[in-house]
């Protein structure tokens, strides 16, 4: 509607928001929107017709005279209710829902391609989550809105340019009022944006306060102060309920002001009617149509003002998909190029997360041969994980690069450089779906026998089996009941059935207990065979056997080379596993404490 | 409106005199009818408002009493949720819809009477045609419950399926060459829009119709087209139908207000049920406080505990018993599963025991205040959990009196003192959301610190090295070695080496206590413990090798 009220510049971009957002739709959109704008129009001239009509009934009934009325009313009203009819299509024959799953499509997909290091934070995770999840609430409204707005705005002044011609006081009255509402709903506008912001806010640190307490329960238990949270938690509680209090009370005093004004001014209206009837210069029958047309604007009219706040939340939610759709995927350099050998390469990389000042990784050289092996060891914070994730690309250096086979990451396609690389994490995520899918997912096409020719090879068959469905069993079904050690080894399985040349474990059995842990590593055996292979351990012991071993320490590559080379230096390592071995010794005695 | 139209009237009869009255009344009227609106929608807001907090208050304080095994199987986030989202519904619902239940009912009553006093046949048309479209809507709403649940069952689904992609995004990537992760996604979005679609179309007629039929146009035409027959006929009087006309289309339009409600109270209603489920969970059983007893040492003692989750689940705990005298070191050991944290966890209470009992300094911990018993035990669990604070008052949680050379010596013993003072601003470092910028091993010790500061008799330790790495774990030990001084201690344990001189080593198989003895006792047995043993001492020397070896 607003292409038929270019007198509210906030609208436009709106507007044009909403037709990128109607995609391939936005014909039929824009037409529905306009078919609402001309059916409001119609719908003025329907009531407009009410004036010729009264004229010939009031004082003294012609039913002749206004039959030819009544039928143009009528007509007109069908004709209206039509345009609205076909309108309303938009929605009732699915344009709508298309359009939202069009755009959580490509949201998903979008998703896929921006670097991934915007979301490892887990706050636009979540902001991300609720985007996509609301997609359908934002926007579903959007036509009732639009008709409705365009009935306060549109039908009166259509009645208006016709009341002019019967008598133009009364027309000027009503053109001049109407547009009254114009400034008002600017002015309130902000407002309600302001207040919605500081509700808004105060809402999320409620929600963040309950969550961490929820969270933290327990430790709040053991240490007995849950009184004392849960006072500081009702404390906010109290204060959220001072702001939406104090919200009320702003917003409600204009809005009181606002529904008044535009009450009154159709009152005003009757009584510039009733004077002109008084003084004689007005005919009593256009009077008494007014009135019954005027009395129909009051309603829309006084509640236009708080369609405001249902814009601003399709605006803000346009807003930020707009947003998310325009973050740019990392390079792709063209022509696309894949490796056909495996060795790594790091060369003079350079690091840092985007909202930190320090470097995380500086200056940062490796080789690492095809078919090698290279542990990672160094503190937590040291760059370890940096390095691996850089390696999959979720984010690309400020300086120097990252090649495989002499290829440089950004020549290769993601979904290419995806398929090169296998990750076991040390926590491992499950899908809620069979445990035959869950594996499956590393290559959709593989048969039934595949994923169990993996699944023995990573040692889970066994397990698997005695499930009570077998492969079937969906995870979410017995959620708690997979062990650690069982969960690593289904993605063990996942990455052996995926078969990509290059491995990355981090960490794979840092949290599993004993036996797990023997079956894990038997698992890991099987998949790093034949592979080039990057391990992130803690414990160095593991990695004693490692073709290379790249101590990190600050974002720089400390040491580098063989077990026994890097132990004769009597360096960094040399410190680390002399203090590995020395905990290997160390437990508990009886009541003394400890001996070391 | 009814006064206006009086004024018409009025101006009919004496067109050349002003209609003061009339006209006074309806301005009186619309200014009340705005200030009785606005009061009742404030007061509404206002309630809902305080039922918030009160709720809030309310379901908080619940949850602190609840068994924390409630807490952690119904997930923190869930609970978040029903204590942020599911009041909030109910707000909605109290604040917005006490207004819209009045305008619902009372104002079509009204309209109703006024119209049959004023004119018996508009008021027929009138009532005819909202019967009408109260069919039409009805026609709609057919089926409309089982669409309702299929919507609502697609669209948990939809945002379930956006959880699951966006938070395992880094997986989806890495396991995803192009179809398998996104497609469950895709699936879950085209499974709702053709639920979506479908209910549109299979509605669209009737709900389009409805509307079309309850908003005011063909009430108004019908009154006209009638109302002006009869006045040719000289039926009915001008002033009369200008009465009619101007509240005759108020019936049919507050049905739509009706159907919003409607709409709003069904939604509101899993938000009630979900905070009824939350509140009615029992809570913890607690002594009175006169009745209520005091541990007499630092003993823990489990006599024939049987424990099960649920009332017809399967024994997780089966006749456990065991004694750690005060100031001696229990070790728990056994396959995952074999329900050694299970144990560790009954004894702050998470659940209580399903038979036996669990005794401190021989008194049964049902029997003691919570505050009593959490005064007895501290806690180092796998998780740790640090508070949006900074790191001084997470170590002085629950102590907030100590000052912060104490917390300083807590934080030295745990080893946390050296990797503080390097941070920007020491101990004043806000621990960021959930701490994240610390370490696994770092947060682990700021942990320690804080059961230092505590300083209980009786130490409970589940996994507390599990996740540190070599450097950090020197540091945990030391620290773990300061806290356990001259405490009574039980500790899970995977990393045997730890435990070889535990005064005291309790192996759990299955539910079952199935050893105990000492370390070089049970790997004589060449039971349970030697085979644990024996793994562990192969894990140890496991070494990933390259190609070439």
């Amino acid at each position: 509607m607003s292409t038929d009220t270019p007198s509210i510049t906030p609208l436009k971009e709106t507007w044009q928001q909403l037709m990128r957002g109607a995609r391939g739709r936005s014909a039929r959109l824009r037409a529905s929107l306009i078919a609402l704008a001309v059916a409001a129009a119609v719908q003025g001239l329907a009531l407009a017709c009410m004036m010729p009509l009264f004229q010939s009934l009031i004082p003294t009934a012609d039913w002749q005279g206004a039959l030819p009325w009544l039928l143009t009313m009528s007509v007109l009203m069908l004709i209206s209710l039509g345009i609205r009819w076909w309108a309303q299509g938009f929605d009732y024959q699915g344009y709508t829902v298309a359009n939202t799953h069009e755009l959580r499509t490509l949201m998903g997909e979008q998703l896929r391609r921006i670097p991934l290091e915007l979301l490892q934070d887990k706050r636009a995770g979540e902001v991300n989550a609720t985007l996509l999840g609301n997609v359908d609430e934002n926007l579903n409204y959007l036509l009732t809105v639009a008709a409705m707005m365009a009935h306060a705005l549109i039908t009166p002044v259509v009645v208006a340019l016709v009341a002019l011609y019967f008598d133009w006081r009364m027309g000027l009255i009503l053109l001049l009022v109407f547009p009254l509402l114009i400034p008002l709903y600017r002015w309130r506008r902000p407002a309600f944006g302001r207040g919605m912001q500081m509700l808004a806010d105060a809402n999320q640190r409620t929600s963040s306060d309950i969550l961490e307490y929820t969270q933290g329960l327990p430790v709040l238990r053991a240490a007995c102060c849950t009184g004392e949270k849960a006072a500081y938690l009702s404390g906010g509680f109290l204060e959220l309920e001072k702001i939406q209090t104090i919200g009320q009370q702003k917003g409600a005093k204009p809005n009181l002001i606002l529904a008044t004004v535009m009450e009154l001014a159709v009152l005003l209206v009757v009584f510039a009617g009733i004077l002109f009837v008084v003084q004689g210069s007005l005919d009593i029958a256009l009077l008494a149509a007014l009135l019954v047309i005027v009395v129909r604007f009051s309603e829309p009219l006084a509640t236009f003002v708080l369609y405001a706040k249902v814009i601003d939340i399709m605006e803000a939610a346009l807003g930020k998909i707009d947003a998310l759709l325009s973050i740019k995927p990392l390079p792709q350099q063209t022509p696309a190029q894949l490796p056909d050998s495996f060795e790594i390469c790091f060369e003079g990389v350079d690091f840092s997360y985007a909202n930190t000042e320090s470097a995380t990784l500086q200056g940062f050289n490796a080789h690492l041969p095809a078919c090698s092996l290279t542990a990672l060891v160094g503190p937590s914070g040291s760059g370890k994980t940096t390095i691996t994730r850089l390696l999959m690309r979720h984010a690309d250096p400020q300086k120097g690069r990252i090649t495989i086979g002499g290829v440089e990451l950004h020549a290769i396609e993601p979904e290419k450089l995806n398929g090169l690389i296998s990750v076991v994490f040390q926590d491992v995520y499950l899908f809620d779906d069979s445990i035959l899918a869950n594996i499956r997912m590393a290559r959709p096409d593989a048969s039934d026998e595949e994923v169990e020719t993996a699944a023995r090879a990573a040692h889970c068959h066994e397990f698997i089996s005695r499930l009570p469905e077998g492969y079937q069993t969906r995870v979410g079904d017995i959620g708690g009941r997979l062990s650690g050690g069982e969960r690593q080894r289904i993605s063990i399985a996942r990455a052996i059935l995926k078969d990509a040349p290059i491995v990355i474990l981090d960490e794979p059995t840092a949290a599993l207990d004993t036996e797990s842990e023997v079956a894990v590593q038997a698992a890991i055996d099987a998949l790093v065979r034949k592979r080039t292979v990057i391990v992130i351990a803690h414990r160095l012991s593991t990695i004693a056997g490692a073709d290379q071993i790249l101590v990190i320490d600050q974002g720089q590559l400390a040491e580098c080379g063989q077990h026994h080379k890097l132990l004769a230096n009597q360096g960094r390592y040399a410190r680390m596993w002399q203090a590995q071995q020395s905990i290997k010794a160390w437990h508990f005695t009886s009541s003394e404490g400890v001996v070391s | 409106m009814t006064a206006l139209a009086w004024a018409v009237h009025r101006l009919l009869a004496v067109p050349d005199q002003w209609p003061w009255l009339p006209m006074l009344l309806a301005v009186v009227l619309t200014v009340l009818a705005y200030v009785l609106r606005l009061t009742s929608f404030n007061q509404s807001h206002y309630a809902a408002f305080r039922l918030e907090t009160k709720l809030r208050t309310q379901l908080s304080e619940h949850l602190a009493r609840l068994p924390l095994g409630y807490v952690q199987q119904s997930g923190a986030g869930a609970l978040a949720k029903v204590l942020m989202e599911d009041v909030k519904a109910l707000h909605v619902f109290v604040a917005d819809s006490t207004p819209l239940y009045a305008r619902a009912y009372v104002s079509p009553v009204l309209t109703f009477i006024l119209l049959w006093w004023l004119d018996w046949h508009l008021a027929l048309v009138a009532t005819a045609i909202l019967v009408l479209g109260v069919a039409v809507v009805s026609l709609a709403m057919r089926n409309s419950g089982e669409m309702m649940h299929q919507y609502n069952r697609a669209g948990e689904n939809v945002s379930r399926a956006v959880v699951e992609y966006v938070q395992a995004m880094p997986v989806v990537r890495t396991f995803d060459t192009g179809t398998a992760t996104f497609g469950r996604y895709q699936q879950a979005l085209e499974a709702y829009r053709d639920i979506v679609t479908r209910w549109y179309r299979m509605a669209g007629v009737s709900s389009r119709l409805s509307q079309l039929i309850l908003s005011p146009l063909p009430t108004l035409a019908a009154l006209i087209w009638l109302g002006g027959w009869l006045l040719s006929q000289d039926h009915l009087d001008t002033g009369v139908w200008l009465a009619v006309l101007l509240v005759g289309t108020g019936m049919a339009e507050s049905l739509l207000p009706l159907m919003s409600l409607k709409h709003l109270v069904a939604k509101t209603q899993m938000s009630v049920h979900r905070i009824h489920e939350v509140l009615a969970e029992p809570e913890l059983p607690v002594p009175e406080k006169t009745a209520a007893k005091t541990p007499e040492n630092a003993s823990l003692c489990f006599e024939q505990v049987d424990f099960c989750y649920t009332p017809d689940g399967a024994l997780v705990l089966q006749d456990v018993s065991f004694e750690v005298p005060a100031g001696t070191v229990t070790a728990l050991v056994g396959p995952s599963g074999a329900g050694k944290t299970t144990v560790a966890r009954l004894i702050p209470r998470f659940w209580d025991v399903t038979g036996g009992s669990i005794r401190i300094g021989g008194v049964d911990v049902r029997e003691m205040l919570p505050e009593t018993l959490m005064q007895q035990v501290a806690f180092v669990f796998q998780d740790t959990f640090l508070f949006a604070d900074t790191l001084a008052n997470n170590i002085r949680l629950g102590l907030p009196e100590a000052t912060l050379d104490e917390v300083m010596d807590a934080a030295k013993a745990a080893q946390a003192h050296d990797f503080i003072m390097a941070l920007p601003q020491g101990y004043d470092t806000q621990a960021g959301e959930r701490g994240v910028f610390l370490s696994g091993g770092q947060r682990q010790r700021i942990t320690i610190a804080r059961a230092i500061l505590q300083n209980r008799p009786i130490l409970v330790l589940d996994e507390a090295t599990a996740f540190a790495d070599p450097e950090n774990e020197a540091a945990l030990v030391a620290a773990l070695a300061n806290l356990m001084q001259g405490k009574t201690v039980l500790m899970v344990a995977h990393r045997l080496s730890t435990i070889r001189d535990a005064d005291q080593i309790l192996v759990f198989d299955q539910g079952r206590l199935v050893e105990r003895g000492q370390h070089n006792g049970l790997v004589a047995q060449a039971g349970v413990y030697a085979r644990l043993w024996h793994n562990y001492e192969q894990a140890q020397d496991w070494a990933l090798t390259g190609e070439k070896v």
